[in-house]
């Protein structure tokens, strides 16, 4: 739920309306291309952090345009925002598509798991480029934290990418053992044993 | 029109049973401007690819087209002239001359091609200046960073402005910020001075800088990916490649 948490710290540094929210979250993780949240999105997290009670609006603005209401953070809020702060944070390899389409790649017939390695790969190494470049274009002197964050993308794609390179090398190996199986467990009510 | 091409480039090595197919059949250019990596396994033929389009070895057969001129019909007096004054080597371990100060080792391509010394210190000290080790001239090799020896060796393949430089292995001495600072020196070389940049690595995050990767396998070329393309031809690439599934 980062989403939400990083709209509770936004909202702990100073209230803001949704707009303001959206463009200071975009600033923060160093623009849309990195992480892009739509404006619905911000808007239904801000309903139901408010039905939640963990924000509060506390003023309307209205200049010309529509009517912007300006959210602040609840004492309840500030409890969660705390609680998140402090607990660690699940890193996200758990679940891997990729990994999927590579096993089922090797076991079904016709399909060319070595192909399927190629196409991720130069996905991944373009990805790699676009982000090298940015990376080299931000300015140290007041981009810090989103060259920190840049530097962190590239270094999990190059792990992605030597994992690429390690399964490619092995492909054959692996493919000589069979996908693995689940364990045959008896359905139903274990059956009685009668002596 | 490309600055350099290889056409069924092949080199075979030893005779009979124990021939070794270092390079089958590869066919590959590179344009000015351009900066293309290649990659593989050791043993893929990397090197091997590299020497041949600088013309420091022969290939069994297949040809190298350099501006318009085959290298593999010189004679090895014009060879060697073509290696001086259109190609530029670096190198993993930089090979600067180790009694030379950096101004020195930058020259020395014009002063092996007869230029007079002060004429080729003046050139080689403006490459210094524009590679960024402009303060290290008169320093000898030894009394440099691994980086800053780099850059002087990339003075030194400028010196002579040669129209393709040609880098094997170019970050492997370095730590992974000098790495990047050389990498992206060699982006500027094509960016910037225009010159057809090919450069052997097998570092992923180095290569990421170039506008084209190469992979290599068993002395042939197995697949290639454009970097620098738009998000549409990204989606373009992806969709012919899916399609030939």
């Amino acid at each position: 739920m980062s989403v939400r948490h990083a709209l509770l710290g936004l909202l702990a540094q100073r209230s803001r309306h949704g707009y303001e929210l959206r463009a200071a979250f975009e600033a923060l993780v160093g623009g849309e291309q990195n992480w892009d949240v739509k404006p619905a999105q911000i808007y239904t997290t801000l309903d139901r952090l408010e039905e939640a009670q963990l924000v509060e609006p506390q003023a309307v603005e209205q200049s010309g345009g529509p009517e912007k209401r300006i959210y602040g953070i609840t004492t309840a809020g500030q409890a969660e925002l705390d609680y998140w702060l402090a607990s660690p944070t699940q890193p996200e390899h758990q679940r891997d598509e990729f990994f999927l389409k590579l096993m089922l790649a090797l076991v079904i017939e016709g399909a060319q798991p070595r192909k399927v390695i190629q196409i991720q790969r130069g996905a991944l190494y373009q990805v790699l480029h676009a982000i090298t470049l940015q990376r080299n274009r931000a300015d140290p002197k007041t981009a810090l934290a989103q060259i920190l964050y840049l530097d962190k993308v590239v270094m999990h794609l190059e792990a992605d990418l030597r994992w690429l390179d390690m399964i490619e090398a092995r492909l054959d190996d692996v493919r000589r053992q069979p996908l693995p199986e689940p364990e045959a467990r008896p359905r139903g009510r274990p059956r009685k044993v009668t002596e | 029109m490309a600055l350099i091409q290889t056409v069924d480039l092949t080199k075979v090595y030893g005779k009979g049973e124990t021939a070794v197919m270092a390079l089958d059949h590869v066919n590959l250019s590179v344009e000015a401007g351009e900066f293309v990596a290649v990659m593989g396994p050791s043993g893929c033929g990397k090197s091997t690819l590299l020497h041949l389009m600088g013309g420091l070895d022969r290939p069994t057969s297949g040809r190298v087209v350099l501006d318009g001129a085959d290298l593999t019909k010189l004679d090895d007096t014009r060879l060697t002239e073509v290696r001086r004054r259109k190609i530029g080597f670096v190198f993993q371990f930089y090979n600067l001359i180790p009694v030379l100060n950096a101004v020195e080792n930058a020259a020395l391509p014009l002063t092996l091609d007869g230029r007079t010394p002060g004429d080729a210190r003046v050139k080689a000290a403006q490459w210094l200046k524009l590679v960024g080790v402009d303060n290290r001239q008169a320093n000898l090799p030894d009394q440099l960073s691994g980086g800053q020896q780099q850059r002087v060796a990339i003075a030194r393949a400028l010196v002579a402005e040669p129209t393709l430089i040609l880098a094997d292995e170019p970050t492997g001495n370095l730590d992974s910020r000098a790495g990047d600072e050389i990498a992206r020196l060699l982006r500027q070389v094509a960016d910037e001075w225009g010159r057809a940049v090919l450069m052997v690595t097998h570092d992923p995050r180095i290569a990421a800088y170039a506008d084209r990767i190469v992979f290599l396998k068993d002395g042939r070329v197995v697949d290639e990916t454009r970097l620098n393309a738009g998000t549409s031809q990204f989606a373009a690439d992806i969709k012919e490649k899916v399609e030939a599934l």
